[in-house]
């Protein structure tokens, strides 16, 4: 495979994602490769955005005073962040690799490395937002491009994995299912690590 | 296997309608399921209206202009009792009285006792929401109507229960579907409940003491109030999938095995998990610890539940071609699995600190209120009014806008939600280094405008997408009747009374 997909990728598939879809189809990537020359990357963005943000203005909840941390935790915080986010996209690729047998989708486990970081580029890019770490403004930003790589999944899955749309249709729907879990579940470990001491100061 | 009965049955109804030979104790009874299917219509968009004027008043306060009964305090359990009683049941016995009929092969046992319970309910909603309004209030959650609703809830409850027993106990097919299993539960569980957490001294026509005391009263309540949430919210809706999910798709269940597994797990675990609602309280601790145990284990039957909607819809794909109401229902079941994972993980006590009184609990509620009842009741209103009245639906593209509008609005609902709760956890707790509070609550609710904004903006979007199907249904149903349906012959090999042989 050449070299090309990855710089196509990078760039195309922010603005040209059903063109991406279809390289995908054209040139099976392999799994690894994508893995370590393009989503790494991409996964670098959210913390390192959210480690610039939180250090120099705080995160600003709505109230008066931002929030601090100091710089420890917040270096703490973002490496969990990473390891996330790695953790989600791996298991999200593999989960969609393991539903491609139920849906009679192709089974090349690069296609859904590849599909699921197409699918999940305008999230990291879109975590510039971190830069000024208010919750509604990233609420704002981050919603619209929620919507966008739901958008890329019920549309990527078909023509990716070589399915009709109505098939696709219920496979994007049950990833949807898992993406919702995997983001409350986030939520949730978030919270039990800020009562066991991890990050803010909280009296509890 | 009682699946692929439920289908062949209504296969065969089709070839089985001679009106020549039909006797009035064989043709089912669906006009008082058409009758409730609009009630519940009529109630979803009053009570939803009523749920975005409280999200309006929570950005502008004074749009009360004095009222007392326009006020958040009386408006909102309008809105809750409306949802869950006007709305939820009422698609609950329509759908149970349709279901319970084809799955035993018998009319609905007395019709006019049918009829009786569906205008009995609606009547005790209307005036049970209009007394709510003028300030009758038993301050329970969800168990707000005061003695003289209360007792007339349990005497209609009980005659729903009589018509739906009854015709299970007239059927004239031995397997009871697992349907009904669902829908025996709801309404066995919901009278118990109801009945024992609204045992109380009334005072005047208009107020009640409750017969608990303090940590007590507290416990029954919360019994009550997740177990309503267990098998009126969830079973009775399940009983609803577990029928008009392989109706629609055209398949058996995936595994009726796990159907029958999941419902036993599912009745077992699900009555001890109510105090984990009342953790960090005068309770004592091991009760709060049980109620954790028991909500993680909750997960076990309801994943096995989704597991088996979305396997049965998995090879039905082609379907959705022409069928836009089963989107509804698979969409439903990935909100379902988000909102069973989600109340487990909140039980746990180191996320309950943080999220409880916060607006993530609001956000939870929705993704099962919006995300899973409301549209899988309106995927299965899509695939019943067509099939009630013999005619096509009034507009299949106005039913595709729906479904968007409905998506868009619960993931706007929901992530605002998640991001206020957030929010308002981490800066209630947040403290200085000599430990003092860092933030005062005004500062903290006056700062979470925004994101009521966007909740008042996810529930237009919701309440919109409503009255679409509402118009829908309405042009659909409009100067039809319900067609005649007989109840078709039983396979011998699952007869009640099988034949002697000679």
């Amino acid at each position: 495979m050449s070299n090309s997909i990855y710089s196509f990728l990078l760039f195309k598939a922010l603005y040209a994602p059903k063109a991406a879809f279809a390289r995908l189809v054209a040139e099976d990537p392999a799994p690894l490769r994508i893995l370590f020359r393009y989503s790494l990357w991409l996964l670098l963005l959210p913390p390192l955005f959210s480690f610039v943000g939180a250090s120099q203005f705080g995160w600003r909840l709505g109230a008066t005073e931002p929030l601090f941390m100091e710089n420890e935790a917040l270096a703490l915080i973002s490496i969990g962040y990473f390891c996330i986010l790695f953790f989600g996209l791996v298991t999200t690729a593999l989960i969609s690799r393991w539903m491609a047998d139920t849906y009679g989708a192709n089974a090349s486990f690069g296609r859904h490395v590849a599909l699921i970081t197409i699918v999940g580029e305008p999230l990291a890019v879109a975590s510039a937002a971190h830069l000024f770490p208010d919750v509604f403004l990233n609420a704002l930003v981050l919603i619209p491009t929620t919507i966008w790589a739901m958008y890329l999944l019920y549309t990527g899955i078909p023509l990716a994995l070589d399915i009709p749309s109505e098939r696709g249709m219920l496979m994007a729907s049950s990833l949807v299912g898992w993406l919702l879990v995997a983001a409350v579940s986030l939520l949730g470990i978030s919270m039990s690590l800020w009562t066991l001491g991890v990050g803010p100061l909280l009296g509890v | 296997m009682s699946a692929t009965l439920a289908t062949r049955s209504d296969a065969a109804e089709a070839v089985n309608n001679d009106p020549l030979h039909d006797s009035p104790a064989d043709i089912y009874e669906d006009k008082v399921v058409i009758r409730l299917i609009q009630f519940s219509v009529v109630w979803a968009v009053v009570a939803m209206t009523a749920g975005v004027y409280l999200s309006a008043e929570l950005l502008w306060p004074t749009i009360d202009f004095g009222q007392f009964w326009l006020s958040f305090g009386r408006l909102r359990p309008l809105h809750t009792n409306g949802i869950i009683f006007g709305f939820g049941v009422s698609a609950l016995m329509a759908t149970g009285f349709y279901s319970v009929q084809r799955t035993s092969h018998v009319r609905l046992y007395s019709p006019r006792l049918a009829w009786f319970c569906c205008y009995a309910w609606q009547l005790i909603v209307l005036l049970g929401g209009l007394s709510l309004l003028a300030g009758w209030n038993s301050t329970k959650e969800y168990a707000e109507l005061e003695w003289p609703f209360d007792i007339a809830i349990a005497i209609v409850w009980v005659l729903f229960g009589v018509v739906f027993f009854g015709t299970i106990a007239t059927r004239k097919i031995r397997p009871i579907y697992i349907s009904n299993w669902f829908y025996g539960a709801l309404i066995i569980v919901i009278a118990m409940l109801h009945i024992v957490n609204n045992l109380a001294i009334p005072v005047t026509i208009g107020k009640s003491y409750s017969l608990f005391a303090g940590a007590q009263d507290a416990v029954v309540q919360w019994w009550y109030g997740h177990n309503a949430v267990g098998f009126l919210l969830t079973g009775g809706f399940l009983g609803m999938m577990y029928y008009f999910l392989p109706k629609h798709s055209g398949r058996p269940i995936w595994s009726y095995r796990l159907s029958v597994v999941a419902f036993w797990a599912f009745t077992y675990s699900y009555i001890w998990a109510g105090p984990h609602h009342l953790h960090y309280s005068a309770i004592p601790e091991w009760v709060q610890s049980l109620a954790v145990v028991m909500s993680v284990i909750l997960l076990a039957p309801s994943w096995a539940t989704m597991i088996n909607g979305i396997m049965t819809v998995s090879t039905a794909w082609e379907k959705l071609k022409t069928d836009p109401a089963l989107k509804f229902i698979v969409l439903s079941l990935a909100f379902y699995g988000l909102a069973t994972f989600e109340g487990p993980m909140m039980s746990f006590p180191s996320v309950n600190v943080v999220s409880h009184f916060t607006d993530w609990t609001i956000g939870h509620v929705h993704s099962g209120a919006l995300g899973w009842n409301a549209m899988i009741t309106y995927g299965t209103f899509y695939f019943m009014v067509p099939r009630l009245v013999g005619a096509p639906l009034y507009s299949v593209r106005l039913a595709n806008i729906h479904f968007w509008m409905a998506l868009a609005g619960t993931m706007l609902y929901i992530v605002s939600m998640w991001g206020a709760g957030v929010s308002q956890g981490l800066l209630w707790l947040s403290v200085d280094e000599i430990g003092e509070l860092s933030f005062s609550f005004k500062d903290i609710m006056a700062s979470m405008q925004p994101f009521y904004a966007l909740r008042l903006i996810a529930g237009l979007i919701f309440l919109i997408g409503t009255c679409l199907m509402a118009f829908n249904l309405f042009k659909t149903l409009a100067g039809r009747h319900a067609v005649v349906v007989k109840a078709p012959p039983v396979d011998p090999a699952y007869a009640m009374v099988k034949e002697v042989a000679a």
